[in-house]
């Protein structure tokens, strides 16, 4: 059975279709890239996933559980806020603006899912979160506040936030866009360590080169719709899409 | 122009002017929380799905603030009791009537200040499981705390300074005190700066106090 699911995915803005129809799986372990121009839906897509916006139509499954809503006779209704409380902390997202919390600190950003929506002792939460900060190598940053942090440090912070919530995969939503180049590296090479640790990853991207060495799939978005899925060899090489070779092109010249 | 000073008068009327100055704490600290809690009412209501709701409290808002507070503590203490039959002393009277003037303002500080906090942290905070509930209590609320805090201050020394004019239906606050006793011994200017001065004393520290929490908070999560 797939991790994740994703079923006749349809999303509208009012007259707007970001999605027009989206049908893909992520299998336990697998990273999966989603690449496309601005506005092809990655995003939302993305979003959709952790009912962070409601699709308009279509499902979402996580371990075969419905995400955000569930059968009622033939009807599907929003599913108790606590239900979708636990779904979302199995997957865990990673923003591109970071999103941290200015009045905590790293360690308290990190401990707070934990805490509060998991309600672990604070001491195991603290153990678990230091783990988390140590994994992304900022353990002796544990009580600093984020504005004294670098774009680099804070998205490691917004990856050890996921982590600490021990997720069934981890979003991430163009998690180096908003970086400055140099620091762009310290980022790619955390998510590629989880990566190799075997966690299941689903990544918006620009960076090209990074989804060609680090995915194990990757999803080319054109318009709303699936438009190119492979392996890297498949999407960045052999395949014969003129889409795919067009914007493919455009980033490796 | 010769004047010949004597502020001896003002120690002389000094426990006076000190009951006064009680009353207008008092007045001023009943019409704070009173108004706080309102305004806090209003502003989560303002925001709600329920409708209808958002038209009567928006309606209501922009009507209380553009009434001259005067006119309606005066309307309160002279119409209602013509209107219903209520019939309320001129304590109570000031701090219904300043309560709801000084909630409109409340409520829109404190509005202002949620709906300032960026999109991005409740995401956040919905994305490691938090109910709406526990984005309002861990993220959303202490951030705008931080944002409210200084206007809140402001509005608060707006309402110690409105209290002045419950000298219009007799409630013994300090300014009518002291012009009570000016009319007595013919001595205004002594009286009234010793009035700014207790009113000076009075706020004077609460401000400074504001400004240092203010810049601690500063200096602990942004610098």
């Amino acid at each position: 059975m797939p991790l994740l699911e994703v079923r006749d995915l349809h999303k509208s803005y009012g007259a707007l279709d970001v999605l027009k129809g989206i049908d893909l799986t992520v299998d336990p372990g697998e990273i999966v890239g989603f690449i496309g121009a601005s506005g092809s839906g990655k995003s939302t897509l993305l979003r959709c996933m952790n009912h962070m916006e409601v699709p308009t139509k279509g499902i979402v499954m996580l371990e075969g559980e419905i995400v955000g809503v569930t059968h009622k006779g033939d009807r599907l209704v929003p599913r108790p806020a606590r239900d979708l409380s636990q779904q979302r902390r199995k997957m865990a997202m990673v923003f591109q603006h970071f999103n941290l919390w200015p009045h905590k600190t790293t360690l308290e950003n990190v401990m707070e899912g934990p805490v509060t929506v998991q309600k672990i002792p604070k001491a195991e939460a603290r153990d678990r979160a230091l783990a988390a900060l140590k994994r992304v190598g900022l353990k002796e940053k544990a009580d600093t506040y984020p504005s004294r942090l670098s774009g680099g440090q804070q998205q490691r912070v917004g990856i050890a936030r996921a982590l600490a919530l021990q997720p069934q995969v981890i979003l991430f939503d163009e998690p180096t866009s908003a970086l400055d180049p140099e620091l762009v590296n310290e980022v790619l090479n955390v998510i590629r360590s989880l990566g190799e640790d075997g966690i299941t990853l689903v990544i918006v991207t620009h960076e090209m080169r990074f989804a060609r060495e680090v995915c194990d799939k990757v999803i080319f978005l054109d318009e709303g719709r699936v438009a190119d899925m492979g392996s890297p060899d498949h999407i960045f090489g052999t395949t014969e899409n003129p889409r795919t070779r067009a914007f493919v092109q455009n980033y490796f010249g | 122009m010769e004047y010949d000073w004597n502020f001896a008068i003002v120690w002389d009327y000094r426990m006076v002017l000190l009951r006064g100055l009680g009353q207008t704490v008092l007045l001023a600290g009943i019409t704070i929380v009173l108004s706080t809690i309102l305004g806090l009412v209003l502003a989560t209501l303002r925001d709600s799905r329920i409708p209808l709701v958002y038209p009567v409290l928006s309606t209501f808002v922009s009507v209380v603030r553009a009434v001259p507070v005067l006119v309606l503590l005066v309307w309160m203490y002279y119409c209602l009791p013509i209107l219903t039959g209520l019939k309320m002393n001129g304590f109570t009277t000031v701090t219904i009537a300043l309560s709801i003037y000084s909630a409109a303002f409340y409520s829109e500080i404190f509005r202002g200040g949620i709906r300032s906090i960026d999109r991005g942290m409740i995401e956040a905070g919905q994305s490691v499981g938090m109910t709406r509930g526990q984005v309002f209590q861990r993220i959303v609320g202490p951030l705008a705390f931080q944002r409210i805090f200084p206007p809140f201050v402001n509005q608060c020394i707006l309402v110690l300074k409105n209290t002045t004019l419950a000298g219009y239906v007799a409630v013994p606050e300090l300014l009518y005190l002291g012009q009570q006793i000016s009319v007595r011994t013919f001595r205004p200017l002594e009286l009234l700066t010793a009035v700014a001065v207790l009113f000076i004393v009075t706020i004077v520290p609460l401000t400074l106090l504001a400004e240092h929490i203010e810049k601690t908070f500063h200096n602990k999560y942004y610098r």
